[in-house]
């Protein structure tokens, strides 16, 4: 059975390129969310196996949603995707339980070894 | 009360508790209902517990004590079931790596897991084994990022977490709040208490493609063999002193009396007065030595297990004994001895035996020298197969080959090279680190000498001097110079009729009881130049590789018991060099080792 994955982004294109990486590697997506509070509800009810959040979204911020996330289900596998600049909140992030982080602009090989890692 | 003092003798005598218990069960493994056996072992657990409870090593008062319940429940049964026996021998490996840390005066591991894997008399019918006792080590991690990778120090954050889950991590630079401080941190570099292994830490780093070089090792401090320093002690009788106490009240006499004499001018008082000295001094060098003097049993001691294990892993059923324990030797040589023992039962056990066979080990005293041998009855060797592989390795030449007797080419298995152990299999031979065991040996100014006769076994003689630290020796001249020879490697002095000596090829030779034997020239050994013969040769007669050899020196200067000191660095490593003497005239003699020196020519 393939792995589940639920991508959380702000951008349309971002999302688009995660969809296309996990699809590639043979991941079912098991749905996608543009904000905070959408990654909130999308994880209750999908159960994935592993989260990609965008840092900067607007309402509420990824950090904010990785926290909400980890309330519910600490065991929760989330990887942070940031840009350059943002290295101190990557720092946070991963100090509030982020397992990993990929950074913009994603190359494949990159997103899978962080994947690979953080799961296996 | 300061227990540091008690410390050294704590670890000696744990030591030997520990020994007995392992030995006692490996004994009790062949007959798990003997009550003594078990009572025993309860009796030396208690021991280790009271010792180390009054030296306040808490771990390990803590383990002997929960071994020693154990041992209750099966004496109350009656009996030990092999995975019990397991069990309590990984319960005794792990006192040892506790007294290993006691000896380094670092903390003591962690026994909690290894009480936890509880066996209970219950469930021992069940063969269920108990897992050995993860064990945590100290590691020290060093690593590098690569000089692109973005938010570096986030990276090494991400890194610092991961590897906290593997252990406590005990000292870190930078730190984690350095590294959320952010700046250009690409190092890391981190001690951690971790029951993971180096290897796996490493694997698991290298999953970042991030990081460009990473090194985990045990800390350079805790390499270094902190047990070996300290001094060691050991046991001496309280007879033995007593003699040191009248043999030094007999030596003041004999000075009130050597200076009545010098002052009265009594030549006769005098001379009687030094022929006494001489012997009180002799007496006192015997008494000496009597002290180094520890039986074969206390390096033997752990090799019953050491069979037990082998045997299990190989799946073969090998019955192990040992005669002579009692035998003594000089402490020095013993201890050099260990692992050419374990090398030598190794070898009796992968390559020897087939599938069920005995493996002896026998010690006698023969003279002025200690005999030791390992005997299996196993498949024996092939010197024909030996020959054929030496040939192949380049190790001999094709004329040395097919002049090569049987006996010589079982000795083959010494050379370094003959056999490594990703080579052996059935027709390899055992040449698994016999270059080691005979190096060993040889240096301690012993022989080691093989037999083994096709499917009757194979026999590793080792003949070992009583004492290193005084040998005697055979001085010989050289170029107005004298050399020393150990006795030990000397079968007898000749003097050679210059006509007896005949040249066969381009070897020298002569004959000695309707043999035909080699000659070697100590001169030409040494680069010194050489004189027109006289009429009259002097030989030594030694053995190198098991064939007998004449060596030619100028003369004979007599025989002498000399105290053999290390070479110091660089000379140490000279190869035929086996360490140098001061005799009584203050001159400096060097000690030859004749099969290192004439197996440097080859």
């Amino acid at each position: 059975m393939s792995q589940r994955v639920l991508i959380v982004d702000d951008a349309l294109f971002m999302r688009n390129l995660l969809r296309d990486i996990f699809s590639d590697a043979g991941w079912e997506i098991a749905g996608e969310a543009a904000d905070g509070n959408e990654a909130l509800q999308k994880f209750q009810q999908l159960q994935p196996d592993l989260v990609t959040m965008d840092i900067v979204m607007p309402q509420r911020s990824g950090i904010d949603a990785l926290q909400d996330i980890l309330t519910v289900s600490p065991a929760a596998v989330v990887i942070m995707c940031s840009a350059l600049g943002q290295e101190s909140m990557v720092m946070e992030a991963i100090q509030h339980g982020a397992r990993d982080f990929i950074v913009k602009p994603f190359q494949q090989e990159q997103v899978l070894e962080v994947v690979q890692r953080v799961l296996g | 009360m300061d227990m540091a003092k008690y410390k050294v003798m704590f670890l000696t005598e744990a030591r030997e508790h520990l020994q007995k218990m392992s030995a006692q069960l490996v004994a009790i493994e062949a007959d798990p209902t003997n009550r003594n056996g078990i009572d025993a072992l309860l009796r030396e657990a208690h021991s280790i517990k009271g010792m180390a409870a009054s030296m306040g090593y808490q771990q390990h008062a803590e383990l002997s004590h929960h071994l020693e319940d154990r041992l209750d429940l099966f004496r109350q049964k009656g009996k030990i079931s092999p995975t019990a026996i397991d069990y309590l021998l990984a319960g005794t490996d792990l006192l040892e790596l506790l007294l290993e840390d006691i000896a380094a005066g670092r903390e003591e591991r962690s026994i909690e897991d290894f009480c936890q894997a509880k066996v209970e008399p219950q469930t021992l019918q069940t063969p269920r084994v108990a897992s050995p006792p993860a064990l945590e080590t100290k590691l020290q991690i060093r690593l590098k990022l690569h000089e692109k990778v973005a938010s570096p120090a986030a990276r090494l954050l991400v890194i610092l977490r991961q590897l906290s889950s593997f252990g406590k991590i005990l000292q870190s630079e930078p730190s984690q709040e350095q590294i959320l401080r952010a700046g250009p941190v690409r190092h890391l570099e981190l001690l951690i208490n971790t029951n993971l292994s180096a290897h796996e830490i490493k694997a698991c780093l290298e999953n970042y493609s991030e990081v460009a070089r990473v090194e985990v090792e045990e800390p350079q401090a805790q390499q270094a063999k902190s047990v070996a320093t300290g001094g060691a002690t050991v046991r001496v009788g309280t007879d033995l002193l007593d003699r040191f106490i009248s043999l030094t009240g007999e030596l003041i006499t004999n000075r009130y009396m050597l200076q009545s004499a010098a002052g009265d001018r009594d030549w006769d008082a005098l001379q009687e007065g030094l022929g006494r000295l001489a012997r009180l001094v002799k007496d006192l060098h015997h008494q000496v030595l009597q002290v180094r003097m520890m039986p074969i049993d206390s390096v033997t001691g752990r090799l019953p297990r050491l069979v037990r294990d082998l045997a299990r892993k190989s799946g073969k059923e090998i019955h192990f004994e040992l005669e002579g324990g009692g035998i003594e030797l000089d402490r020095a040589i013993l201890e050099e001895l260990s692992d050419p023992l374990v090398h030598m039962i190794r070898n009796a056990i992968d390559h020897g035996i087939e599938s069920e066979g005995t493996i002896t080990l026998r010690a006698w005293r023969q003279r002025d020298q200690v005999m030791l041998q390992v005997a299996d009855n196993g498949r024996g060797m092939n010197p024909a197969q030996l020959r054929r592989r030496a040939l192949e390795k380049g190790l001999i030449s094709p004329a040395q080959a097919e002049s090569m007797r049987d006996y010589e080419a079982l000795q083959l298995v010494c050379l370094p090279g003959f056999s490594t152990a990703s080579q052996v299999t059935d027709t390899s031979g055992r040449g698994v680190g016999m270059d080691v065991v005979k190096a060993a040996v040889e240096k301690l100014g012993g022989v080691l000498h093989i037999d083994a006769a096709l499917g009757r076994g194979t026999r590793f003689t080792l003949k070992l001097p009583l004492s290193v630290a005084i040998i005697k020796v055979l001085l010989v001249e050289v170029d107005k110079k004298q050399v020393a020879l150990p006795i030990t490697r000397v079968l007898q002095t000749i003097e050679v009729e210059r006509r007896q000596i005949q040249i066969s090829g381009k070897q020298r030779v002569f004959s000695h009881n309707e043999e035909l034997l080699p000659l070697v020239s100590l001169r030409k050994i040494l680069g010194l130049p050489i004189p027109q013969a006289a009429a009259f040769v002097s030989v030594v007669l030694t053995e190198v590789l098991g064939r007998k050899v004449g060596l030619v020196v100028d003369g004979f200067a007599g025989q002498k018991e000399v105290f053999v000191q290390k070479m110091p660095s660089p000379l140490e490593g000279l190869r035929g060099l086996g360490g140098g003497t001061i005799l009584g005239d203050g001159s400096i003699v060097f000690i030859l080792d004749i099969q290192g020196l004439i197996e440097r020519r080859r």
